[in-house]
């Protein structure tokens, strides 16, 4: 039998975090600073699992990701594809709509160019994968409390922010800003469809007006939101997933708080961001 | 009740009344030999639980001591590394077995060597591919746990409980939601594993079959208290009107 190596955090950073010795009652006690603490702890040990997992050869949990961004990710690529044509039509309308009494039906392509992958893209493809993805990963998590399966990790020696949550935050990582690129490209081909079919111009003059107005720093911008609200989802969900109630109904609550809160929470980061680079005009 | 000395056991539980501030277990003390087998026989929500995730060191306790393996852990509660080094020693099968869905039965398995041992990647795979034949597990290795029967889930948990070849294994009613073929079927791998591995088991049960047939101490465990000791025939003969109709199949087991 190999030696165990010795712990790699100090006592008790991310591991009291879900400290089932803690009673809900004392849960309940501590109150909106508990929660807070528990919440950063939540956050931090996320964060940290997640950079050891960019770091870390051993496997088995390696596996998890691939596994996590194949359902998170990969599986919401047609959900993700269908509502971005739409969104790129529906924009270009809109647009189109408002500016027809000026003639200026064309400043919906550059519509299309500087919103999209700016604005559009991320934040409908995070609410997109909030509507698909956030009350399943709450609803896992509270299931997994309810049958003291998280008891059972830790009485293991696995941590379940490591095992349950830092894979499910990697996947997402990477899966948002790869749904946003996708979302992005589409978006662009709905409002080609929208201004060759409905509203008559030729493609060289879409690809010429979109040019004008697309610049990459906006892709880029839209892409480190999509990080953002990646963590959003991830630390929401799991949070109300991991501290479910033991009641009956408890488990269908936390997943429904979960998508709503996710929903306000990917909303508030994305004004936040925005706020941001509106008063410091220099990051544009 | 603890008679035989602290060496020869693997597990002591002595006068344990938890969890603090709300003890569901009143001054329960038994020991567990090395090598041998325990039972704690007792009724739905008798306790046996809340037991189990005293040992686990998942509660903390009101009063009383627990030592695993001759290390003494401070049953009011412990750090953190003091119950990691506790919990590397004590393999455990959960009811609900509680597998990792979203990893492979093989990947599961490897799991305990990779964060307890520095074993590679490589060497814990091959670890763990012939602890999966060893509980009778070979050819669906790389199925997702959600895809096995419950029998086999309990068995992979078993197989995971023992990757670190823990000297106590402990099993949380090992047998329910089993038919009898299946579950007679998995007593037969634990005691083939047990000579094999040497291990004490402690076994909580609500099932009579374990009172019986065996050579272990059977301790019966009644509303949070061990009210009776023994082997099988002790019991038989138990002044316990509870005690014996807990043992009557027709009883209120």
């Amino acid at each position: 039998m190999t030696s165990l190596p010795p712990d790699v955090l100090p006592d008790g950073v991310p591991n009291v975090l879900l400290d089932p010795r803690t009673t809900g009652s004392q849960r309940a006690a501590a109150g909106a600073t508990g929660r807070f603490v528990s919440r950063s702890r939540l956050a931090i040990g996320a964060l940290y699992w997640f950079a050891w997992l960019s770091v870390s050869r051993r496997a088995a949990v390696g596996t998890g990701v691939r596994r996590e961004f194949e359902n998170l990710g990969v599986g919401a690529l047609r959900l993700v594809a269908s509502s971005a044509v739409l969104m790129g039509l529906i924009a270009t309308f809109q647009v189109a709509a408002q500016l027809a009494q000026y003639g200026a039906q064309s400043v919906s392509i550059s519509a299309i160019g500087w919103f999209g992958a700016r604005e559009l893209g991320p934040i409908a493809v995070a609410l997109l994968v909030v509507a698909r993805s956030a009350s399943a990963i709450a609803g896992e998590l509270a299931s997994m409390r309810a049958n003291a399966e998280i008891d059972a990790l830790r009485a293991m020696g696995l941590d379940p922010v490591k095992y349950l949550i830092a894979p499910k935050l990697a996947a997402l990582f990477f899966a948002l800003p790869f749904l946003t690129i996708i979302a992005d490209g589409l978006i662009v081909l709905g409002g080609l469809i929208g201004a060759l079919a409905v509203l008559g111009f030729g493609t060289s003059f879409f690809f010429e007006t979109f040019r004008g107005a697309f610049t990459l720093r906006d892709m880029a911008i839209g892409l480190f939101k999509s990080v953002t609200f990646a963590f959003v989802i991830i630390f929401i969900a799991a949070d109300e997933g991991l501290n479910v109630e033991s009641r009956v109904t408890a488990i269908s609550e936390a997943a429904t708080r979960a998508v709503i809160f996710s929903v306000v929470g990917v909303l508030a980061a994305d004004t936040v961001v925005n706020a941001v680079f509106y008063f410091i005009p220099r990051l544009l | 009740m603890t008679a035989d000395t602290a060496s020869e056991n693997v597990l002591d539980v002595a006068s344990l009344t938890g969890p603090a501030g709300r003890p569901a277990i009143f001054d329960v003390s038994l020991g567990a030999p090395r090598g041998g087998l325990t039972v704690v026989l007792g009724p739905i929500h008798s306790g046996k639980t809340m037991l189990l995730r005293h040992i686990l060191g998942l509660e903390c306790a009101e009063r009383g001591t627990i030592t695993i393996d001759g290390d003494d852990l401070d049953a009011r509660g412990e750090s953190e590394a003091v119950l990691r080094r506790a919990r590397s020693r004590t393999g455990v099968v959960f009811e609900g077995a509680a597998l990792l869905r979203r990893l492979s039965v093989l990947e599961n398995v490897e799991l305990p060597l990779l964060e307890h041992t520095d074993a590679s990647p490589k060497q814990a795979r091959e670890l763990a591919h012939w602890l999966l034949e060893d509980v009778g597990i070979s050819a669906n290795e790389d199925m997702m746990p959600t895809e096995l029967d419950r029998a086999e889930q309990r068995r992979v948990a078993l197989a995971r409980a023992l990757a670190l070849r823990p000297p106590l294994l402990l099993l949380d009613e090992p047998t329910s939601g089993l038919d009898s073929h299946a579950a007679s079927e998995l007593d037969e791998t634990l005691s083939h594993l047990q000579q094999w591995g040497g291990f004490g088991i402690v076994i909580l049960s609500h099932d009579v079959r374990y009172a019986f047939g065996h050579p272990g101490r059977v301790h019966v465990m009644v509303g949070g208290s061990i009210i009776e000791s023994g082997d099988g025939e002790t019991l038989r003969h138990s002044q316990h009107e509870i005690v014996r109709r807990l043992l009557d199949r027709r009883g209120v087991a």
